[in-house]
């Protein structure tokens, strides 16, 4: 069990930071470092089922929400993201559901605080 | 015109195209005069590898690749108990999370993904050339 999760999370890890070596090891030995610190745990435990469960987490942000930049010159602000298939994107759902409880698209038809 | 051009840079390309050095089929007898210049090397190097290249790995070139992988590892403390057959654990102190690690840096090493099920089964040298030589896609 909590040797897939440090699987899962050394392959999230390749994925975040693919080409960026440095990056690369030391995320890899952060993660040695957190479950060597867990090493004592008791199988089965509340704990250690908490602790898989935030590798597993950790995994997932690092996978899908965690996306390298390359400044394209020096002094420019503009930065080329190496975004990848695994990185969520969204879809923007929540702005054309948003209309009616939100005070911008509240105007039209319902009344805002009946004042 | 727009075609002729197309052509030509096609023509152009497929001339400067690298031509591969080993031929694609060999002769199954060789004369006893050219078999010691026809014989490659288990570990031969080849930069370019063309699309005819055979696929398969030999044992030896896969045995190599993982010992030598194991070599590097810097938790292995006793290279001289390496051999095709150790284990992980009894042999080279290694303990479950090294040995995830090392599991990680062979499907590295093949460019291939191995899932959890066969991971959690390698625990040897031996476990892992047979996984690697049953994967038709590693190289």
């Amino acid at each position: 069990m909590a040797l897939a999760a440090y699987r899962n999370l050394l392959r999230s890890a390749r994925i975040a930071f693919e080409g960026d070596l440095n990056m690369l090891i030391a995320a890899r030995h952060e993660a040695r470092r957190n479950f060597e610190g867990n090493r004592g745990l008791i199988n089965g435990s509340e704990e250690i089922s908490k602790q898989i469960t935030h590798a597993e987490e950790v995994a997932k942000f690092l996978r899908e929400n965690v996306v390298q930049g390359q400044a394209l010159d020096k002094g420019a602000e503009k930065y080329k993201l190496r975004i990848h298939e695994h990185t969520e994107r969204g879809d923007n759902e929540d702005i054309k559901k948003g209309k009616g409880n939100t005070l911008a698209g509240a105007g039209a038809g319902t009344k805002c605080c009946s004042g | 015109m727009f075609r002729t051009a197309i052509l030509r840079s096609a023509r152009q390309a497929a001339r400067a195209a690298p031509r591969c050095q080993t031929p694609i089929a060999r002769p199954v007898a060789r004369s006893p005069l050219f078999q010691s210049k026809q014989i490659t090397p288990t570990a031969y190097f080849q930069a370019v590898r063309c699309y005819s290249a055979h696929a398969g790995l030999g044992k030896d070139e896969v045995l190599g690749r993982i010992m030598d992988l194991l070599k590097n590892f810097d938790k292995v403390q006793d290279t001289s108990k390496l051999t095709a057959d150790s284990h992980f654990s009894n042999d080279l102190g290694l303990d479950s999370l090294d040995t995830v690690e090392v599991v990680m840096a062979i499907e590295e090493e093949f460019s291939i993904e191995i899932p959890d099920k066969e991971a959690d089964a390698i625990h040897s040298v031996k476990h892992a050339v047979d996984y690697i030589l049953a994967q038709p896609d590693a190289h």
